[in-house]
């Protein structure tokens, strides 16, 4: 593994228990075999084939992240996925249909899916939570429906109130939410996030879009201007005067956004703790955005030939840069609500259990 | 008789046994420090290999055991043969390059044959009237932009109408549709179909045409679109594009979605401009069945570009609504086969 760039203090270390980093085994060669594989798959058998590639793609990520020598297990139903993936399509072809033909159905339709959120989110978060293992013990996502949906709303209303000032208390709410509700086998986790960092955060990203953004945008232009002046045979170029702002915009736009994936990860995972575990996560901002961009470049170079190698690559430099920090005494037990990880028909049952790729 | 190293998990706790796994006589035994466990061999599971990330072994009971040794799963295992193409396509780099090829082929016939193909099939069978709210409001639309009641008599207007009908009656063409003039406004000289079959024309476009015969190749043309769901098929074409880019970028949702939006858009281009040639070819058929020359249609596109302000000029096919002028021009003067 490569030496991280940031390391944990010692002291802080030698008070608080064991630093276990993540390990990640895959590679962006194996993935791309895979990838492409499950997308032939899926393309011959008209979509049919994406939820057992959803599956193989899942369990392949899962099995190459290691913690303390020991891999995730991923063990959703295919045929389950299948069925959510089914509903979503119908529901994807009859909206886009419904709403050019009666635009007042687009209104009716989001007054039943805005009230089925909550309801939707708590059912993907428990499907994949409870699919995914470790060390023979499932996760476990144990909000309710009523319990979702009184906090979405309540935190919808303030947002409205305040004219959307109230976005960076509702991304710190609704992560500390989704995390404190997760559980490891029967150790629930706990996470409280400060709200106050996470203004900072947004103000900081809102300034990082006009500091990169606009000088970029006017740097290009320029520079494409003073191309075509000093040649006549440039001047075919002349249309992408047009584009070279929207470029400017989008990679100030990028660098943004990777910034604040990258505060409010490492935030998100300072602030969460469970039983006998706490967590570090220390991104840096520079590099993501880098990674973000090249990404892109990349992508579209190459006609998405790169995306494994993209995806891959993300995924090392985000795992590279976690760890947890352990106590060795405590002993995680299975939650006895749910099935064994062995049980006969993994698959948990009624309609509803379904992915529905949120 | 074999043995694999592997580690065993009670499904209770999270305390790691490592333990050695041992086959033997249609039994699995697991044994370790302080684990000693036999199943029926038939009653364990285990999941698939996936590259080289752990196999398990689910067992009767909850428990699992998890080894790096593929190999030997492999070895004492009977592979399905869902299992055996997989590792062959996954395995081999030769396959993978054959993959790669057949997926981009694929992709490209699903979305320069299948999204038509099937758009056109699901559009058929919808009835016209599913889009009479949509075309009641593309008529006010219009109307608040400026397209006001047409300035022609009644009578030139009857007129049209009756030749246009005795055409198309001609030909035994029974597509429903209404005809609307309306002043051009922001529009000029311009024609189209709108939802539920209204063909607007506008006043302009009567102005500039050197023949009615000019007028009802127009009219024809439109009247193609309505015959072939052009506006159904528009949005199922929407629709279908956006199933099959979903599936295909699933995997990088959050920074490339512009990457993704960018294909979308020329893909809409390209399904436009075969509507386009597929309803000039209706038109052409029409006035064949009339013994109209459909020479009219190419010379009236001619006039349309000559007066159109410089806009589509210089604009490449590939990022234009319409074919080539010159092209379309060309297939109403190609001579009959």
């Amino acid at each position: 593994m490569n030496a991280p760039e940031t390391t944990i203090s010692d002291e802080r270390v030698a008070s608080a228990g064991r630093v276990v980093r993540a390990e990640f085994t895959g590679s962006a060669g194996e993935y791309f075999r895979i990838w492409i594989v499950n997308l032939f798959f899926t393309l011959v058998t008209l979509g049919v084939y994406s939820a057992w590639a959803k599956v193989r793609k899942k369990r392949y990520f899962y099995g190459s992240t290691r913690f303390d020598g020991d891999s995730f297990d991923y063990f959703a139903s295919p045929k389950a996925i299948l069925k959510g993936r089914l509903v979503a399509a119908a529901i994807f072809v009859a909206y886009a249909l419904g709403t050019e033909l009666y635009p007042v159905a687009g209104l009716a339709f989001w007054a039943v899916a805005i009230p089925a959120l909550p309801w939707l989110v708590v059912r993907a978060l428990g499907f994949n939570a409870q699919n995914s293992a470790y060390r023979g013990l499932r996760f476990d996502f144990a909000a309710t429906t009523w319990e979702a949906a009184r906090r979405f709303a309540g935190m919808v209303a303030l947002m409205i109130a305040t004219l959307g000032l109230a976005w960076p208390w509702f991304v710190a709410r609704y992560k500390a939410f989704m995390l404190s509700r997760h559980a490891f086998g029967a150790s629930r986790f706990e996470c409280q996030l400060p709200a106050r960092a996470f203004y900072g955060i947004y103000l900081k990203a809102g300034l990082v879009v006009l500091a990169v953004g606009a000088p970029l945008a006017f740097a290009l232009t320029f520079a494409l201007s003073l191309a075509i002046a000093r040649s006549e045979s440039l001047q075919a170029l002349a249309p992408l005067a047009l584009l070279l702002p929207v470029a400017g915009g989008y990679i100030g736009y990028a660098v943004a956004y990777a910034y604040v994936q990258a505060r409010t990860t490492n935030l998100q995972w300072a602030g969460t703790r469970g039983p006998g575990v706490r967590f570090e996560s220390t991104l840096r901002a520079r590099r993501l955005s880098t990674l973000y961009i090249q990404n892109f470049l990349a992508v579209a170079a190459t006609a998405g030939l790169l995306i494994p190698w993209a995806v891959v690559r993300t995924l090392r430099y985000r795992l590279e840069h976690f760890a947890m920090i352990v106590d060795d005494a405590v002993v995680h037990e299975a939650n006895p609500a749910l099935a064994p990880v062995g049980a006969a028909g993994q698959e948990l049952g009624d309609f509803f259990n379904m992915d529905l790729g949120l | 008789m074999s043995a694999t190293q592997a580690v065993y998990f009670d499904g209770r706790t999270s305390r790691r046994h490592p333990v050695t796994v041992l086959l033997a006589g249609g039994k699995v035994k697991i044994v370790g420090c302080d684990v000693d466990l036999e199943y029926d061999a038939r009653r364990v599971r285990r999941s698939l290999r996936i590259a080289n990330t752990p196999r398990w072994l689910y067992l009767p009971g909850g428990g699992a055991c998890v080894t790096d040794d593929n190999d030997a799963v492999d070895r004492i295992t009977v592979k399905s043969g869902y299992e055996r193409v997989l590792q062959a396509w996954e395995s081999r780099p030769l396959y993978a390059a054959l993959a790669v090829l057949l997926t981009v082929g694929l992709m490209f016939l699903a979305v320069d044959r299948g999204v038509p193909a099937v758009a056109s099939v699901i559009a058929e069978r919808i009835p016209l009237q599913a889009e009479a709210a949509l075309g009641r409001q593309a008529l006010e639309g219009i109307g608040r932009f400026g397209m006001g009641r047409s300035q022609l008599s009644p009578g030139r207007q009857a007129a049209l109408e009756k030749r246009f009908a005795a055409m198309v009656a001609h030909a035994g063409e029974t597509t429903p549709y209404r005809l609307e003039f309306r002043t051009g406004g922001p529009f000029g000289a311009n024609a189209f179909a709108l939802p539920s079959g209204v063909i607007v024309m506008t006043d302009d476009l009567v102005a500039l045409a050197g023949d009615d015969r000019e007028i009802l190749a127009v009219l024809a043309h439109e009247l193609g679109h309505v015959r072939h769901r052009h506006v159904m098929r528009r949005l199922l074409e929407g629709s279908l594009t956006g199933l099959v880019l979903a599936a295909v970028t699933g995997d990088i949702a959050s920074a490339s979605s512009l990457a993704a939006a960018a294909p979308a858009t020329l893909l809409q281009l390209k399904y436009s401009r075969a509507n386009e040639t597929e309803a000039d070819r209706f038109a052409i058929a029409l006035m064949r069945a009339n013994d109209v020359d459909p020479r009219y249609l190419g010379t009236l596109l001619a006039r349309l570009e000559a007066q159109g302000p410089r806009k589509n000029r210089g604009i490449p096919t590939f990022l234009s609504t319409h074919p080539d002028t010159d092209e379309r021009a060309a297939l109403a003067n190609r001579p009959d086969h």
